[in-house]
């Protein structure tokens, strides 16, 4: 095993508003290898946007507060470095595909325009004008669009390609991890498809590493090779694809999620979805967050937090697993 | 099986861009749904789908086709005739965030069609109604004066249900009804619609992007591409034996949540959809099918049926047939 590249310990984040206080993010803690993918998967609100923009320093200033926590980014702590150093990490070591390709593009500047910007921002090797120009000429033919529409503007580009401009941006500086958050999630099925296999591929050949923050359990099965569940800021249950995907133990929350997407293999007469709704983020439940929709929730589940137990690769943070064989609190030791 | 409940016959909507540049959104769709059925509509964004179920309920005027309703041709029905059975026809739009009124109440706004089509006596017969309505969806009574901003995107959409299922129709145009949703709360709108049909009676016309969840819903599924119809067979044969390379292309392109299909993907289809502005006669689907040759372009390719119930509009397919 590699050295870890990224290292996300008890990572606390709140937006603090003049009325409320909203605990966006509560004690996430992940690492992620070079070269390795990790998949964030959870649904709206719970906290997987405001992992990565903390990851960037990115976080609104007016509101956000990171309450506790370390990140390492190879091997150094990303609070501790001036915002000057920050701005040298990201595009050029970190770099972030945006969800809305319609939106994250500059509408008055040429494409080819927009992929030079990081590289004249973060020229480290010296490169000319002229070399420049070459190597974004090279990332859009990377990402498959044909060299010549470099001086065209993003409405000239229909929503796929522009997704594949992004992704051109990102990668133009060659970054060490890619944040991607829900990359796909605008783009139609065939598109995605295609959009999917490309960044597959891209990852491969390059190297990087990659968080896919995501909904959708099937790009997650597809691409990555660790998993995160997230729910209500906090990583419920974390593993390998296997542990996730065939693995016997489960959160109650992960097999709600699988229980909601109709399976287009198998036939079901009906979903099995998770009753209610998340909990509102201004006013946890006391004990653990998804007592109040779990079918299993027991009376210690309503006034302890559980702790993360570990199985080999595999985490779960449930009391219904506090005593079964295998599953062990050793996460405690840290603090 | 069911009655009939509605007929197209080869209906066709066009919007007209300038003089000489129409837009060919539904082009020749002929269709039968029956009654208390389900039938699916899948295609990707731009392929006519919303405009289709618009046409249907006649939201919008039909360039040419027919529209038969419970036998009778509803296509050149005016305004008022309409208003006579639009009480049966009714849609549940896809955005919950963007179809409601943000100055209304709950209890309004699931009161709006009982006071606009006048069918309630007085006050408390409405506020009966709606409190069964809210029942029926599932809406807690404790929501009745709450305003939209205060309700997440499911309960929005148990709104947008309501509304619909107010005056009791017998067909629904759900367009996209859960794609703004969560996983979670997509089951629980699904597992409602589903429930609904059971008690009521309901026929849907279920438009959507997302092949799983039309598998799940549907009895019959029609697939469109940039307005015409590709492919219509029963939901089960379609998932079994797709025959079209547009159907076969859409079934690999989507992401399986289980790790033993990883892997086995096939390449992805090349391309993109292509401006449906004064399309050329053929098959629109030639310049990103694999199968394509040169008979594919300059005629129009019939829809026929290959095998019993089952329409394909390819002529690569029946070749080898």
């Amino acid at each position: 095993m590699s050295e870890p590249l990224l290292k996300v310990k008890d990572l606390e984040v709140i937006y603090k508003t003049d009325l409320e206080t909203v605990q966006a993010v509560n004690k996430i803690s992940f690492e992620l290898n070079k070269g390795e993918t990790l998949g964030l998967v959870g649904e709206t609100g719970a906290g997987k946007t405001t992992t990565a923009l903390a990851i960037l320093r990115l976080l609104p200033e007016r509101n956000a507060r990171v309450l506790g926590g370390s990140i390492e980014f190879d091997g150094h702590s990303i609070f501790d470095i001036t915002e000057k150093e920050m701005q040298k990490i990201r595009g050029e070591k970190i770099s972030m595909i945006f969800q809305d390709p319609m939106t994250a593009l500059n509408p008055v500047m040429t494409v080819g325009d927009q992929i030079a910007e990081s590289l004249i921002l973060h020229n480290l090797e010296g490169r000319s004008r002229d070399q420049i120009e070459k190597r974004v000429e090279e990332v859009l033919e990377l990402v498959g669009i044909p060299a010549s529409r470099k001086k065209e503007y993003p409405h000239q580009f229909s929503g796929g390609m522009k997704q594949r401009v992004v992704i051109a941006m990102a990668l133009a500086c060659n970054p060490l991890l890619l944040i991607s958050d829900e990359p796909t999630t605008a783009l139609d099925v065939t598109i995605q498809a295609q959009v999917l296999s490309m960044m597959t591929e891209l990852k491969e050949k390059l190297g990087t590493a990659m968080i896919m923050i995501t909904h959708d359990l099937g790009i997650i099965a597809e691409t990555c090779d660790n998993v995160g569940v997230i729910y209500a800021g906090e990583i419920i249950e974390y593993g390998t694809l296997d542990d996730i995907f065939t693995g016997e133990h489960h959160h109650p929350y992960t097999v709600g999620l699988f229980g909601s997407i109709p399976n287009i293999e198998k036939d079901e007469p009906r979903l099995h979805p998770i009753e209610g709704l998340m909990p509102d983020p201004t006013a946890l439940p006391d004990g653990c967050n998804f007592s109040p929709r779990c079918p299993h929730c027991m009376d210690i589940c309503k006034e302890v937090n559980p702790d993360i137990l570990v199985n080999g690769t595999h985490k779960i943070k449930c009391h219904l697993f506090d005593d079964v064989e295998g599953f062990a609190a050793t996460e405690k030791e840290a603090e | 099986m069911g009655q009939p409940l509605i007929q197209l016959n080869d209906l066709t909507k066009y919007f007209n861009i300038s003089k000489t540049k129409s837009l060919h959104a539904v082009d020749g769709v002929t269709l039968t749904i029956n009654e208390g059925e389900t039938i699916g509509v899948v295609g990707e964004s731009g392929c006519g789908k919303s405009t289709l179920g618009r046409t249907v309920i006649k939201l919008h005027e039909p360039t040419s086709g027919q529209i038969i309703y419970q036998g009778e041709d509803i296509t050149n029905y005016k305004k008022s005739e309409m208003r006579k059975i639009r009480t049966d026809l009714q849609m549940i739009f896809q955005d919950p965030y963007s179809s409601i009124n943000p100055r209304m109440c709950v209890q309004d706004l699931i009161a709006e069609p009982l006071i606009v089509n006048k069918v309630c006596k007085d006050k408390i017969e409405i506020y009966d109604k709606v409190s069964d309505l809210m029942d029926t969806v599932g809406l807690a009574q404790r929501l009745t004066g709450a305003y939209p901003h205060e309700l997440d995107g499911g309960r929005r959409q148990r709104i947008g249900v309501a509304r619909a299922l107010a005056l009791n129709p017998k067909f629904i145009v759900c367009d996209e009804p859960v794609s703004a949703l969560d996983v979670s709360i997509q089951a629980q709108i699904l597992n409602l619609l589903m429930d609904l049909q059971d008690e009521r009676h309901l026929t849907y016309m279920f438009i959507t992007h997302n092949m799983s969840v039309v598998k799940h819903i549907s009895n019959e599924i029609l697939v469109m591409y940039m307005g015409k119809c590709v492919e219509k067979c029963s939901s089960a044969e379609l998932f079994k034996n797709p025959i079209h390379p547009y159907t076969k292309a859409l079934l690999a392109a989507i992401p399986i949540p289980s790790i033993e299909s990883r892997g086995k993907k096939n390449e992805p289809i090349k391309g993109e959809v292509t401006s449906p502005i004064n399309p050329k006669p053929g098959c629109r689907f030639a310049n990103r099918c694999p199968l394509a040759t040169d008979e594919c372009r300059g005629q129009d390719i019939p829809f026929e049926e290959i095998s019993p119930d089952h329409y394909v509009a390819c002529c690569k397919v029946k070749k080898e047939q």
